[in-house]
This record gives structure tokens, sequence and C-alpha cells, in this order.
């Protein structure tokens, strides 16, 4: 028999003895997933989701989310998720209706269309909402469950105002509408009793939105400084005809990089995002770090990319499990103490915030 | 390891705190039973066991949402087999490699027959169930805009366009049943081209006119448009592209848009070129049930394929203009 003790050391903080007063040390937060066995259970996911008609897609998505949050271990404890695919499958249900009314009413008419746009924008953020809450509430972690609170004028204001507000400012307030919508995200998640906070400014979100400019356009600068002797020779020639086949080919590598430099901006950009959201957010007085690295992630992202197309889609789970690896095991916890103190807080204020379990609907809406 | 009596090592926590408590797990008699540093039983049908996974540790939770997390998985696979645990099917076959296999061919063979097959026939089914009135509704306001951006009005004289139109209405069609059409003469920004909206309104450019300069062309013209609107080819296009869209995010979605889109417009293409076979099939028949030389389609495709060589947008997500001459040949 296994002693459970020697099993525990391997997990254990490393100052047990003083946990009230020093800081237990940083905790890695580690992922053990592998790309052959998600690829199982993402084809048999395939699968029974084709053969019928899409109603599995609920279930799989409850077998997926349960393989991730199963092999991400945090302390020496992995996280749990308990939504119930028949929730699931009501809310994409009723996403599907939204989506389909909304696609259905431009053809009729551009009046139908504009109601069917209005009626969309008045229930995404609810949707949204409602959303955030069904994800948090059925996670959990170390047998406390997640949750999520807010309020309808917040809810609104967030994610309906503001994005208005972005467009009419010709996108000058994006920076600040995303900083808005992460400080709703994470300031009112609650692990247990205990509350999330944000602590990023608009400022940063700003700088972040600019350095990420700066890198897409000096890439574009450095692939046309790269590129541009070949095309003065092809303009000199009098077309990419009678400068050779040497120029065509150049051309057509040019193409080439500047997708694949596109292509990674999007991984490139979140990076500094979520380096920015979770440094600069904290449970409690727990606080978080991300270390992710921008070239190891746009590495990831083009690679992926190509196995992708390579394969013509079977690398999709190996791409996943890559990017879900590196993305959690680039963040710690830095615990001000005991990771062992927090206190479910749910079954009390359940009712308050409307989060029966079996009530809630998961829209599924990737944000 | 000694599992006569299938001792298993197990983190349990309560559900109400994250404290960790060191546990041990055992079965006697369909109850589990929990001792260490806390002691609890339980009957092990109320238990939920989750998924083995080949890293994670395997969770066993109560109904109040305690869990234990099990340390030793050896023992605990010991304790299931005991016990007359069985995995689900769905877990069974993907954790064979055999299952996998089959799993992922009869996923393949479904895509490619559904979309050989399949799509086509059901989008074909259900456009022909659909009422034409439905259909017109759609590409109700299709024309107005077309007029405001790339159409003018024509500049052909009166006569030549109601002797047109004249001629064409007294042919016969290949099948009964062809829909009410509308032939509309208007001056085109975009070059030579003809095309049938979904409102019924065969749309006739005054350059594609002049193009051909042959009547007989024009009646192939219109007979190649009729046959879209007669085989309901854009409510069947708009069925299988939505459909064809739906899979991909299915598919794809998760890892990227861009990536997404790239099947549903290369998958298009094909179904695009069926239906232009299918309205030259249409045309051919038409012109030889009404005794006009097929001769006078392939000469529009000469035509257009002279006047604007391989780009033409027109022919682009068209087959091959020798390709269908060379049909048309071998159809007559």
């Amino acid at each position: 028999m296994v002693n459970p003790d020697e099993l525990l050391a391997a997990t254990e903080f490393p100052d047990q003895t003083d946990r009230q007063h020093a800081a237990p040390g940083t905790q890695p937060f580690v992922f053990t997933g592998s790309g052959s066995e998600y690829f199982r259970i993402w084809i048999v996911n395939l699968l029974f989701t084709i053969v019928t008609l899409g109603i599995y897609s609920a279930w799989a998505k409850v077998r997926k989310t349960r393989y991730f949050y199963d092999n991400t271990v945090l302390a020496g404890a992995s996280f749990d998720y308990h939504g119930s695919p028949v929730s699931i499958l009501r809310g994409r249900v009723v996403a599907l209706f939204f989506f389909g009314a909304y696609n259905i009413a431009f053809m009729i008419s551009d009046a139908a269309g504009f109601a069917a746009l209005a009626l969309l924008g008045a229930a995404i953020p609810w949707l949204i909402w409602k959303s955030l809450q069904f994800k948090l509430y059925n996670s959990s972690y170390r047998g406390i469950r997640f949750g999520f609170g807010g309020t309808a004028g917040k809810v609104y204001l967030t994610y309906l105002v503001l994005p208005l507000a972005t467009v009419l400012t010709a996108y000058l307030l994006a920076p600040f509408t995303h900083q808005r919508i992460k400080k709703f995200q994470h300031d009112h998640s609650r692990y247990g009793s205990t509350s999330f906070s944000f602590h990023a400014s608009a400022g940063s979100f700003y700088k972040a939105y600019l350095i990420a400019f700066a890198i897409a356009l000096g890439g574009m600068v450095a692939i046309g400084l790269a590129f541009g002797g070949t095309f003065v020779a092809i303009i000199k020639a009098g077309g990419p005809r009678e400068a050779g086949p040497v120029a065509v080919g150049t051309i057509a590598i040019f193409l080439l990089v500047v997708y694949a430099w596109l292509f990674s901006l999007l991984p490139l950009f979140l990076t500094l995002i979520q380096n920015l959201i979770w440094n600069n957010t904290r449970l409690g007085n727990h606080r978080f770090t991300s270390r992710m690295r921008v070239g190891k992630m746009a590495f990831i992202a083009v690679t992926n990319m190509i196995g992708i197309v390579a394969t013509l889609g079977l690398f999709i789970p190996f791409a996943q499990i890559r990017t879900m690896k590196y993305r959690i095991e680039s963040m710690t916890i830095v615990p001000s103490g005991s990771l062992d103190d927090f206190i479910a807080g749910v079954q009390e204020n359940a009712s308050a915030t409307g989060e029966g379990a079996a009530d809630l609907l998961d829209f599924d809406l990737s944000l | 390891m000694t599992n006569a009596d299938a001792i298993v090592a197990a983190l349990y926590f309560d559900g109400k705190s994250s404290r960790r408590h060191s546990v041990t797990l055992t079965v006697r008699e369909q109850v589990a039973v929990v001792s260490g540093d806390i002691r609890r039983e339980c009957a092990i049908r109320d238990l939920r066991v989750s998924e083995r996974f080949r890293n994670a540790r395997r969770k066993v939770t109560f109904p109040d949402g305690a869990y234990l997390e099990i340390l030793d998985p050896a023992a605990f696979d010991a304790l299931l087999a005991r016990t007359g645990y069985q995995d689900s099917f769905v877990v069974r076959m993907q954790q064979s490699w055999r299952g996998t296999l089959a799993a992922f061919a009869v996923t393949a063979a479904i895509l490619v027959l559904g979309y050989l097959y399949g799509l086509p026939a059901a989008a074909n089914f259900a456009a022909k169930t659909l009422p034409v009135n439905v259909e017109r509704m759609i590409g109700r306001e299709t024309l107005s805009f077309l007029d405001k951006r790339m159409l003018s009005p024509s500049t052909l004289p009166p006569a030549r366009q109601q002797a047109i139109a004249g001629r064409f209405r007294n042919l016969v069609t290949p099948a009964e049943g062809a829909p009410s059409y509308e032939i509309v003469f208007r001056k085109s920004r975009i070059g030579p081209n003809a095309f049938a909206l979904p409102s019924g309104h065969i749309v006739l450019t005054d350059e594609l006119v002049h193009l051909v300069d042959n009547n007989d062309a024009v009646m192939a013209v219109l007979a190649h448009e009729l046959g879209h609107l007669h085989e309901r080819h854009l409510t069947r296009r708009l069925i299988q592209g939505s459909m064809i869209g739906a899979a991909a995010m299915l598919l794809f979605g998760d890892v990227s848009s861009v990536i997404a889109n790239i099947p549903t417009v290369m998958l298009d293409l094909k179904y695009s070129r069926d239906a232009e076979r299918e309205a030259d099939d249409y045309a051919i028949a038409m012109l030889n049930k009404n005794g006009i030389s097929v001769s006078a389609l392939i000469h529009v495709f000469e035509a257009l394929e002279k006047e604007q060589g391989d780009h033409s947008p027109y022919l682009s997500s068209h087959p091959p203009a020798s390709e269908r001459i060379a049909r048309i040949r071998g159809a007559r």
C-alpha cells in the first residue's frame, strides 16, 4: 500500500511549519493534458456530434472541459467542472434561435434586420452575464465552487453602452472598454466566499495596445524593407512576368510572410493582454503572475496553423493542448497565506444572485 | 502492492473549505468507507467517479459536493474492478486505439459522403419544398440594391428588348413547372454578364447582348439562367453554404475563424460549378427542344473567354469554358 504522506510530500508548501507568518512559496499552475490523449476524446466527440446533428455537442463540451480541468493542477489539487449537458444544450438552442433569426431577418428586409439587431443588442449582454455565472458556478477547485455576481446595470453598461461608445469614437475607446470588461469580469468573480479583484488601469491597456500596434507596424516595415529591392526590380522590369520566375517566387514568399505575420499578431496581442490581466488580478490577498513570452506564443500559433492546414484539421486537438499548456504553465499564484483557508460561500448567497444551478443556461460565448 | 483488501490513498476535500485531508478509501459491501483524517461512509451508487485520464488524478464525488482525489491509481483501478464498476460506452471507445480509429474512419466517411451526396440532396429537397413565394421574399430587395450600385437603365432599343423577351417566352421549357420570371435589361458597370435573382428576375446586360451579337446565343444565355431558377440553385447554394459554414465553425471554430473560413470558400466552389453544369444541361435541353443548335451556347462561352480571358469574374466560380464547351459537344 502506498503511504499517502509520501505522496503528499511532493505537493506540500515549502514552509508548512510557519504558515501563519511567512508567505508560502509561489505555486505554479501545471497542465498535464497530452495531445494524443485529447485527440481520442476530440475525435469521438466529433463523431457523436455529427451523428446526432449537433445535439451531442453539449455532452462533448462537458467531456472536453472536464479533460482540461482535471489536468490543470495547482498546489497538488486539480480543478473540476460540474456543468450539466442538458443546461448547455438548452443554452445552445436559445443562442441558435437568436443568431438564426438575426441572419434571416436581413434577408427579408432591412427593417426586420435592424429590429433583429436591436433585439440581439439587448439580449447579448444578458446572455454573456448568465454565461459567466454558469461557467464560474460550475467550476470548482478543492471542492469549492467559483461564482459570479454583478448587476444588470453594470452588465448593460459594460457590454452595450461602452461597446457602442467605442464604435462611435472610431475605436479610440477600445482599450478603455477592454479594461472595463476585464474589470467587470474579475471584480465580480469569486472563489467560495473570497472575491477576485482587478487592478490594471485603463492607461496600462492603452500602453499594451500601443505596444502591439508598434510591433505590428515594425514587422510590416521590416518585411517591406526585406522585399523592397525585389519590388523595385520588378517595377523597373515593367511587371512580374518580365522580371522572371525568381521575382514571381519572391512575391509568393512575400505574401506567405505577410500572412504568417498577420496571423501571429492576434496571439501576440493576447499574450500581452493575458500577462497584463493576470499580473494585476488578486484573489483576496493572493496574487497571480503570468509570464507568457510573445515570441514563444507567436511560434506556437504559426506552427499550429501550419500543422492544422497540413493535416486537414487532424492536428487541432494537439494544437489546443499545446496552446493551453503554454498559457496555463505560464501562470503562478503567489499566496499571501495558506491556500487551505478558503471557505465555501456560494450556498448562502445563491438565491440572492439567482444562481440556481439548474436554471442557468450556458451560452458558450467565448470572449 | 497488496490489494487483497484494496485500500486506496486519497485526499479528501469536504466542499466547505479548501483544507486538504489525508484519507484512505475502501469498499465494504457496496459502501465506500473513508478513514484517516476524516471518517465517512457512503453507498457507492451515490458516488460519481471521474473518467480515467493518463496523467490526471481521478475524483470520487459525494452527493454533497465533497470529493476525493485519488493518489494511488493502481489500487483504485483494482478497487473499481472488484466493485464491478464499468466505464460508459463512449469512454471505452475513446480509450482503445481501435475504437478511436473506427471513430475517425466513420467521421471522415460521413463528412466526405455528406459533402458529395447528402448535403446537395438535402438542400435540393429543402429548396423544392420551400414555396417559391418565400424564395422571392428573400431576394426581393437585391435588384434595387444592384440598380443603385452596379446597374443603370438599358440603352438597347425597346423593339430589340421586346423581340428578345417575346422570342424567349415562346420557347418550350425542357421540364414542366418552370417558375414565373421576368427578363430585365440593364446596362452594366461590371462588363458582360447575365444572372438570375431569387426574386425571379433574369438580368441581361447590354454588354452581353452586344458581345454575343447573335439572337440564338441570347436565347442560350436566358435558357441557362432560367435553368438556375427552375432548379432552385440560389436557395440550394444558400442552404449548402450555411451548412458548410456551420460545420466548419464546429470543426475549426475553436482554433481560429480564419482557418474556419478557408473550407467554406473552397468547398463552396464545387457546388457553384455543379450548379453551372446543371444550368448548362438545362439550356442544352431547352435549345434542343426548340430546334436551336447548341452551338449557340458554345458561341456564348467562346465569346466570353475571348473577351475576358481566364480571369473573367463571370467564369471564375464556373467550370473552365473549354470544359463546358467539350461537355456541350458531348451532349450533342
